[in-house]
This record gives structure tokens, C-alpha cells and sequence, in this order.
């Protein structure tokens, strides 16, 4: 009987020594680029070597290519990859459409066993992509120069974004009329609102958890808003540390509604003819569906401390692609027609005609509640209110050193 | 000098011998070859999780100073079991999964075994029409009930328009009917009750009647005959229920998702996958761990009470003549109540998730809201983001074709390889090899399918020893549900083969007739019954398979039901409901006309 044990454990160890053989190392934040990248920048004149853009010749190398990769964080990729294909025929488009999480995990994985398959890489996500891809060289940051004068520098430092996304409030419109029901958001954790604000379940949701964790950021600005409405200082619950994750906590304890899809949230605060709307704290393109889906969702404005906060969505070259000069055409095309201008008319439907032409790779995403990173992209109709929110944009290093930390109380709040 | 040809021949023979004999006995090579793929694709994964749950993950360095990557710890141990997370984390998910669990067990076991005895020991009118759609429950992926449970019981907690009942009843429902344990438990029962009635109704019908009838003579009253002789002739059966429930309710994901957020209502499952998306995977492999070893534990105990540790797909046997109980005057009000079950868990659902499809604006229930649009419609922005109909989507028809390549693949393949493994096991009885094959080939059972998959997905993402990276390929996905399938594929091979007498072999053997053609044609026609229904049920669960390959999926390789899953993501209720009907039709009558075109018994080989 103990041969047996005996042989299990020989067994054992050595199928644990060949997990080893077979487990990638973590690798250690390289002080230079790789050699192997170093060359490849060199030869794709990117990073360093980017140079003057020349954009003929970026245009004929794109077509000798041929092809063109996208890891992508949204299904709208697919038709990104349509259009594109229209106006570029000789280069062929293979995209994948994985979810956030899984496009920073397919690229980790691949990469660390020595594959580049891929071209171009855009998510969301801030604290991940800046810190683990592009900190560990996994990416290369490219703006197409003739849009630098229209991006501000936040949003192509250090990495381009090809499109913000909105974080607010939203109320039904049809209940509580033209003034929002709340002016601060502290009132959410009061008695009157108990059990009747929903949301998306962060864990499940990066743009959900940007938008929370970003709450707690800036604490001191709940302090003060808290202060604004009660007259008086903040008494936090014990172990909470301050203000910001006594918002959390309060919400949590209030009996916040938590559900799984962000168009149940949207749904949840605005479909008509309602008794007793919650309020909704959600994605800004989700008041789309009034058109779509006819519900009533309004804006919660204006409101203390905050209105809106921004998250960007990113997109970069992938270290080694092999089709970076198709790489760089198809990130200028995300980008939409260098002509427009504030004063351009764009209208609906978005995905035909002279607006699909001008729009080019924005155009799936051209909706109200986002918007492009450039100053002089018009908003989409119904997401005019952008230009006067107060926002607060996510903090890439609050979410890779503290986002845990956050992330952990929501875990220990929600199941107590 | 005489002697000597003599003892050449001896040696020659003697040799001659030990070649047959290592031939005859080539299922002894066949066993080691299998043993050696199933430590790769089930051992390691097992090892990889214990490995990966004992080290620092990358995560874990941003929040332990000082830790590395890969180094031994036993920080989520402490995180899950005794640190501040663990309430949160684990003992309140927990207690809930073994309510879940418990709860699910009960009721589907005392709806199934009622059901089985009544349509195999009573003289119930429509024996075989009932026992057609008994388990259709069997084939709709277990979500689906949550469904319907919410299109008539939602409230207004969730915000939005209630659900049927509020609508057109007024009725207000409470929180605890609409969303948690109650509904969970209700609607996995609903699902999970086809175990138990397969089982324990192969069970009864193997029960000779000539036994209660002896019983009867001795004078003994109906209550005893059952106490007495029918139930401890079922114990095994109901035994292998409460491991398949139990064990299939704790690690189910869809139900307690769907039904469980709403009002915080989290177990295991819902942790891991909760973990596994935060990238905490310390944290969420000490969870799987946990249910692998309640899972183990289940059949360890299930082991010591009946002490027959192969009883858990009890295959029928030969049918004999059995006298059935007459019901009498119950016979009316029994067969009523039976065809009432069968409405509320077949056509209700059905027929809910099929008006549903028709409706313009979700919850409107009036005529003026009906439309085709789901079904034929073309493009149209203001509608569901402007996904087109289902009949002129795309990509649900690429869905179609990827779900019936697996099911139709995974099926002939798990029963070739079932029946060998079976093969092996049975002509190798009673050595050690034979005993290991059979464990490791049932391993993958005690497995929690979404923790599979995230182990397959780090695993293939990568080129993993000989293997190529699968992933993003369809091959991983089948790969995965061949390995999932493999427990009850090698159990049908198993009772297969055991049915064939050694003998007929032997003499085959003798006549020098090689091993494939003995194979092909002896085992193979004589064991056809049990490997098509072993191909049905695998065709069936790899059809309508969510938890294991939720994270392998790629647009590439889409599944009907990730396209499901994503519909429902995205709250476009009906193209979802649609195209879950699609799978649920495809599912139906694939396994009725592969039963007619095979002759084939039911499910588990039972008629």
C-alpha cells in the first residue's frame, strides 16, 4: 500500500517537473528594448525609428502585405473590417473579436511563447494595457501625424485612444420630468434610494470597474461633496479607509442592485411607463436605446462631484506584427477622414453614404455618449451634452497599483 | 544429439507462447497508451491547478511586497479560507452551493424516482409516448427554465417591465420566488430530474416481478415489498443519482448566474467565474479545488454506502416480463398529474420562449406588439443594435455548422474511444492497469467545467509539448469535450463489452483472426446498441455545452450556445430565446431520428 503511495508521489513529480519544463516565466521588465523588437522597429520605422511618415509609401507597403490582424475588445470590429476592406481591397482583413480581458490574455500568452501573430491591438482597459502590455513592450504607441494637432496629448500619451467612452448617471425621464431626482451623488446611499440603484457587475465589466474604482480615487472629492449635502464631515464605518470607499461601502449597504448586463441596466432606469425607476450608474452609449428601444434615460446633470468619467479605448501596433505598414493604415483609418471639421454635417445612418465615407473605421462606433479623441469630430446626434459635463478621466496607475486593493473590498462588501 | 531438436522445439514453442500471449494481450499496450493521454489532458490540469493555486500568480506581486512570480505560497489558501475575503469569498458561496445542492438533489430525486416507478412498474396509459418526452428536460441546456422563470416571475427589483405574472395578473412576486436559492433549486430540479428518472427506471425494469411477487406470498404487504425488496434492488441507482445531481448542481454556472446576482445569491461557481474574469486565478483554483474534492467526496461516500463502486451509469439489462402494479382508480387522476408535469416543464417553457421570439418590445403582450422581425427580418438599426433576423443571420448559421460538427464528431469519437477504453479495461480485469485506466478515464468527472477550461485555455494557448497552440482553433474545443465526455463514454464501453462473453473472443482468437477484425467484427456488432446511445448522450451534452467552453470560444468557432449566451449578454431576449429553440429542435430530433434510424435504446441504453 505504501509502494503505491510511493509510486503516485514518484508520478506526481515527475509530471510537476514537466509542467515546468512546459510553464513560461514571468518575463522581467526588459531596461531596452528586446534585440529582436529593436530590429523590427528599426525595419517597421516605429518607436524611435518612426521618422517622418510617409504616407504613400505606407499605403503601397500596406497593399504588398496584404493583410491586416486586429485583436479587438468589441464586436463592432467586424464591421470596422468591412468598410475597410471596401476601401482598401487589396488588403484582407482577419480580426478577433475577444472581450478585454481575453485580448490582453491572448496577447500575453502568445507573445510569451514567442508568436506574433498580430497587428494592431485595441481595448480598453487602462491600468493593463498601459502597465502590463505597453510597460512590458508588448506594444508600440503610433499616431498618424496628421492628427496630432487635433488629439489632446492625454489621449495619445502614451498610448492613442481612438475613442473615449462616457461613465454617468442615468435617470428616467418620464417619471421624475426635465430635473434629475438627485443633484448629488451621495443621495444614492440615503434611505429614499434604498434598493433602487443599479449597475453592472464590475467584476464582470472593465468599464464598469474604471468607472467605480475612479470613485474611489478621488476621495477627497466625495469628502467634500458629502460635506456639500449633510453639512457636516464624513463619519467613515470601521476599516473603511476614506471617503471613496465609504461611498462604495454605503452604496453596497444600500442595497444596490447588482445585474449582469449593461443593457438590463439601461433597461432597468429606462423603460417607459415605470412606478418606481431606479437610477442607473452606466456606460453613456447606452442612451442609444431611446431611439432604438424607446426608453426615457436622461442624464444626471448637474451633479456633485462628478458628471462623467472618461475612459479611453486604446489602440497600438503589437510588438513584431507582421504587417505593420497595414498595421499603421488601418490605425489611421480608426481615426476617421482627416477633413472633418466641427462644422462637417454628419448625418444618420451612420453606416451609409457620404457619413460612412467620412467616418471610415469611427463610424460603428460613432454613437452618442462616446467620442472620438479628436477635438474636431462633432459628438453624435444625442450625445451633445458631452461638451458641458464635468468629468474626471481614468487613472492608468491608480488602476494597476490600487485597483486590487478597490477590487478586493468590492469582493469582501458585496457577499457581506 | 537425439534430445536436441527436441529442446529447440520446446524453446521455439515456448517462444511461440509468450508471442501470442503478448499478443493476445494487446490490450494491455492499448490500456498503457490510454493511461499516458489521459495523465497528459487529465492529470497535469489537476496538477496545474494545485501548482498554480500553491504559487504567486502575476497579480498577486502588485499586492504581496516582495513576492515573485511562481514562488511557493499559500496566500490564497489563507485568502480564501481564514482571511478577510473569506466569508465573502467562500463560506457564504458555500453554504448556498450545498443548499443548491442538497435542494436540487431532493427534488429531482423525488421527482424522478416517482416518475420511473410509475411508468415502468404501473400500468399508466401512454408508456411509450411518456417515456419519449420525459427527458426532453435532459436536452435543453439547464438555463433555460431560468429563462422562463424570469419572462413570468421577474419583479421590479431588476427595474424594467415585471414578468408575466405582475403583467397580466397584477400579482406583485416577492423577491424570494423571483430571484436566489428558491428559484435556483426549483428550476435545476426541473432540469436535473432526468437523472434520476433514467436511472432508477433501468433499475426497475431489471427487477424481476416474480421477486415482489414471492414477496407477496410470503405475506408481505405492499409497503414492505417496497421497503423490503424493490428499494434496496434500486439503492444503487438512487445512490449514482444523488453523486450525478449533487455533484452537476454544485459546479452549475448558467442558473445561479442568471437567477442569483439580482439579489447577491453567489456560490462556488459564480466565485470562480467571478475570480477567473478579476484574473485571480490563485484564488479561483483553490475554489475548483473545493469542488473537486466535494465531488470526490460524493462518490467516496456513495462508494461506502451501496459498495459497488461501478454503479454509477447502471446500464439495462435484459428486459424481463414484469407483472405491473395496476393503479385502479388512480389511474385517471395519476396520468392527469403526469401529463400536467410534462406541460409546465416541456411545453410551458417552449412555448413562452417561442411567443417571446414574436414580440417586438420584450414584455408587451399585446397583438399590435407581435412581428416576424426576429426570425426574417433584414438590418434595421432602431432594432436589437441591427442584428438581422435569425433565418438571415450569418452568424448563427456558421453557429449551426460548428455545434453540429462537434456534437456529430465528439459523438463518434468518444464512442470509439469509450468502447476501447472499454476493451481494455474488461480484458485486463483484475491487474492494476485495468483499475487505473478505469479511474483516470472517469477523472475528468470530478472536474467543475468552467475551471476546465480556464486550465485548457492557459494550457493550449500555447505550443504544449507536442501539441500545437489550439487555441482559436476548433480542435480545442473538441478536444475538451471529448475529455469532459470520456467518464460516461468509457462507462457505456465498459458495461458494453461486459455483456460480450470472453469466449466468443477466444475462439476468434484461436482461428488466428487479428485483433481489428475481431474487434470489428465481433465486439463492434455485438456491443452496436450501447455505442449508439453512448454516441446519442454525447451528441446531446457536447449540443448543449456552456460552462466548459464559454472561455475557449473564438468568433471563428463560435457555438449556438455562446451565440445564446452572448445574446443574452446583451438583453436581445428574443434573437436568444430563438435561437435556443434552435438548438433545443436540432437537439429533440437528432435523437429521435438517430434512435428510429439506429434502433437504438434511449439515453444511458435504456428504453
Amino acid at each position: 500500500m505504501n509502494k503505491r503511495i510511493l509510486h503516485l508521489l514518484v508520478l506526481v513529480l515527475f509530471l510537476t517537473a514537466g509542467i515546468n519544463l512546459f510553464a513560461v516565466g514571468e518575463k522581467e521588465e526588459p531596461v531596452d528594448y528586446p534585440p529582436e523588437m529593436d530590429a523590427w522597429l528599426q525595419e517597421a520605422k516605429l518607436g524611435p525609428y518612426e521618422g517622418e511618415q510617409d504616407w504613400n509609401e505606407i499605403e503601397q507597403l500596406a497593399n504588398d502585405e496584404g493583410e491586416v490582424i486586429i485583436y479587438s475588445s468589441s464586436s463592432r470590429v467586424a464591421k470596422v473590417a468591412a468598410v475597410f476592406e471596401e476601401e482598401y481591397p487589396g488588403i484582407k482583413v482577419t480580426f478577433f473579436d475577444l472581450g478585454s480581458v481575453g485580448t490582453v490574455e491572448k496577447t500575453i500568452s502568445e507573445q510569451d511563447a514567442n508568436l506574433f501573430n498580430t497587428d494592431v491591438i485595441t481595448t480598453g482597459g487602462s491600468g493593463q494595457v498601459i502597465h502590463e502590455l505597453l510597460g512590458n513592450y508588448r506594444l508600440v504607441n503610433f499616431v498618424p501625424d496628421m492628427y496630432v494637432d487635433q488629439i489632446p496629448e492625454e489621449l495619445r500619451e502614451p498610448l492613442l485612444a481612438r475613442i473615449v467612452e462616457g461613465y454617468v448617471l442615468l435617470y428616467n425621464q418620464e417619471f421624475y420630468g426635465n430635473t434629475p431626482p438627485i443633484s448629488n451623488i451621495w443621495e444614492l446611499t440615503e434611505e429614499k434610494w434604498r434598493g433602487k440603484v443599479v449597475l453592472k457587475d464590475p467584476m464582470a465589466s472593465l468599464t464598469n470597474k474604471m468607472g467605480l474604482w475612479t470613485m474611489v480615487q478621488h476621495a477627497d472629492e466625495f469628502e467634500k461633496a458629502y460635506k456639500e449635502l449633510n453639512g457636516e464631515k464624513i463619519v467613515l464605518h470601521e476599516n473603511v479607509p476614506d471617503a471613496g470607499y465609504e461611498f462604495i461601502f454605503r452604496l453596497l449597504h444600500n442595497d444596490l442592485i447588482i445585474l449582469g448586463s449593461g443593457s438590463k441596466v439601461a433597461k432597468a432606469s429606462g423603460a417607459k411607463g415605470q412606478t418606481d425607476p431606479p437610477i442607473a450608474i452606466t456606460g453613456y452609449t447606452y442612451i442609444r436605446y431611446n431611439a432604438s428601444k424607446e426608453y426615457v434615460n436622461a442624464l444626471v446633470t448637474p451633479l456633485t462631484p462628478f458628471e462623467n468619467i472618461v475612459t479611453p479605448v486604446y489602440t497600438a501596433i503589437a510588438r513584431q506584427a507582421p504587417h505593420p505598414n497595414a498595421a499603421k493604415l488601418f490605425t489611421k483609418f480608426l481615426l476617421g477622414d482627416i477633413n472633418i471639421t466641427l462644422d462637417t454635417e454628419i448625418s444618420e445612418p451612420y453606416n451609409e453614404g457620404e457619413s460612412a465615407r467620412l467616418l471610415q473605421g469611427l463610424g460603428p462606433y460613432y454613437e452618442p455618449g462616446s467620442k472620438s479623441p479628436r477635438d474636431t469630430v462633432p459628438v453624435a446626434k444625442g450625445g451633445e451634452g458631452w461638451y458641458d459635463l464635468d468629468s474626471w478621466i481614468v487613472d492608468p496607475d491608480f488602476m494597476w497599483y490600487e485597483g486590487l486593493k478597490v477590487q478586493d473590498f468590492w469582493v469582501q462588501e458585496v457577499g457581506n | 544429439m537425439i534430445s536436441e531438436p527436441g529442446i529447440h522445439h520446446e524453446k521455439l514453442l515456448h517462444l511461440k507462447f509468450n508471442l501470442t500471449k503478448l499478443k493476445s494481450r494487446s490490450y494491455y499496450i492499448m490500456a498503457l497508451i490510454f493511461i499516458i493521454i489521459f495523465a497528459f489532458l487529465v492529470i497535469v490540469p489537476l496538477i496545474q491547478i494545485i501548482f498554480t493555486s500553491l504559487t504567486f500568480q502575476k497579480n498577486d506581486v502588485r499586492m504581496v511586497r516582495g513576492a515573485r512570480v511562481g514562488a511557493f505560497t499559500l496566500y490564497h489558501y489563507s485568502r480564501v479560507f481564514v482571511g478577510r475575503l473569506a466569508k465573502a469569498l467562500f463560506y457564504k458561496p458555500f453554504i448556498n452551493s450545498l443548499m443548491v445542492g442538497f435542494g436540487v438533489t431532493v427534488l429531482s430525486m423525488t421527482i424522478g424516482s416517482l416518475l420511473a416507478w410509475v411508468l415502468v412498474r404501473t400500468d399508466i396509459p401512454f408508456k411509450k409516448f411518456l417515456n419519449n418526452i420525459i427527458v426532453i428536460p435532459y436536452m435543453m441546456p439547464s438555463w433555460v427554465m431560468a429563462l422562463a422563470w424570469l419572462l413570468i416571475f421577474r419583479n421590479t427589483r431588476t427595474g424594467g417591465a415585471p414578468g408575466m405574472l405582475t403583467v397580466l395578473f397584477g400579482v406583485a412576486t416577492p423577491d424570494w420566488l423571483s430571484y436566489g436559492l428558491f428559484p435556483i433549486i426549483i428550476c435545476l430540479g426541473l432540469h436535473y430530474y432526468a437523472y434520476s428518472f433514467l436511472l432508477v427506471s433501468g433499475a426497475l425494469a431489471t427487477i424481476n416481478s416474480e421477486l415482489e411477487e414471492a414477496g407477496a406470498l410470503g405475506g408481505l404487504n405492499r409497503l414492505k415489498i417496497l421497503k423490503k425488496i424493490t428499494f434496496p434492488l434500486v439503492l444503487p441507482a438512487l445512490g449514482s443519482s444523488f453523486v450525478l445531481t449533487f455533484s452537476r448542481s454544485m459546479g452549475t454556472f448558467g442558473t445561479p448566474a442568471l437567477l442569483g446576482l439580482p439579489v447577491r445569491f453567489f456560490t462556488i461557481p459564480t466565485q470562480i467565474y467571478a475570480s477567473i474574469n478579476a484574473r485571480n486565478k490563485g484564488d479561483s483554483f483553490v475554489l475548483a479545488l473545493v469542488l473537486v474534492v466535494l465531488a470526490a467526496f460524493a462518490i467516496y461516500i456513495n462508494s461506502r454506502i451501496i459498495g459497488k463502486r461501478k454503479s454509477f451509469v447502471t446500464m439495462g439489462g435484459k428486459g424481463f416480463r414484469s407483472k405491473p402494479n395496476k393503479l385502479g382508480s388512480f389511474k385517471a387522476p395519476v396520468t392527469i398529474l403526469v401529463l400536467i408535469f410534462l406541460l409546465i416543464v416541456i411545453v410551458l417553457p417552449v412555448v413562452l420562449l417561442a411567443w417571446n421570439t414574436f414580440m417586438l418590445l420584450p414584455d408587451d403582450y399585446s397583438w399590435s406588439n407581435l412581428t416576424l422581425h426576429f426570425w426574417t427580418g433584414k438590418s434595421n438599426f432602431s432594432i436589437a443594435s441591427g442584428q438581422e433576423g435569425i433565418f438571415r443571420n450569418s452568424s448563427i448559421g456558421g453557429g449551426i455548422i460548428n455545434s453540429l460538427k462537434l456534437g456529430v464528431s465528439a459523438a463518434i469519437i468518444n464512442a470509439f474511444l469509450g468502447l476501447l477504453i472499454g476493451y481494455a479495461v474488461v480484458r485486463s480485469r483484475g491487474t492494476k492497469i485495468s483499475g487505473i485506466l478505469e479511474a483516470v478515464s472517469f477523472a475528468p468527472y470530478v472536474f467543475p467545467s468552467i475551471a476546465m477550461g480556464a486550465i485548457y485555455l492557459g494550457m493550449f494557448a500555447h505550443p504544449f509539448g507536442p501539441i500545437p497552440a489550439l487555441y482559436g482553433t476548433f480542435y480545442l474545443i473538441l478536444l475538451i469535450v471529448i475529455v469532459k465526455n470520456m467518464p460516461f463514454s468509457s462507462r457505456t464501453g465498459i458495461s458494453a463489452i461486459l455483456q460480450i462473453d470472453k469466449s466468443l473472443e477466444e475462439v476468434a482468437q484461436t482461428e488466428g483472426i487479428p485483433w481489428f477484425t475481431r474487434l470489428r467484427k465481433i465486439i463492434f456488432p455485438l456491443s452496436k446498441s450501447g455505442f449508439f446511445s453512448g454516441m446519442i448522450l454525447t451528441f446531446i451534452t457536447s449540443m448543449r455545452e456552456l460552462s466548459l467552453i464559454i472561455l475557449l470560444v473564438t468568433p471563428s468557432t463560435r457555438l449556438l450556445t455562446s451565440i445564446i449566451f452572448a445574446y443574452t449578454d446583451q438583453d436581445m431576449v428574443q434573437h436568444a430565446n430563438g435561437v435556443t429553440l434552435i438548438l433545443m429542435l436540432i437537439i429533440v430530433s437528432a435523437n429521435f431520428t438517430a434512435r428510429r434510424f439506429f434502433g437504438t435504446k434511449g439515453l444511458f441504453g435504456i428504453k
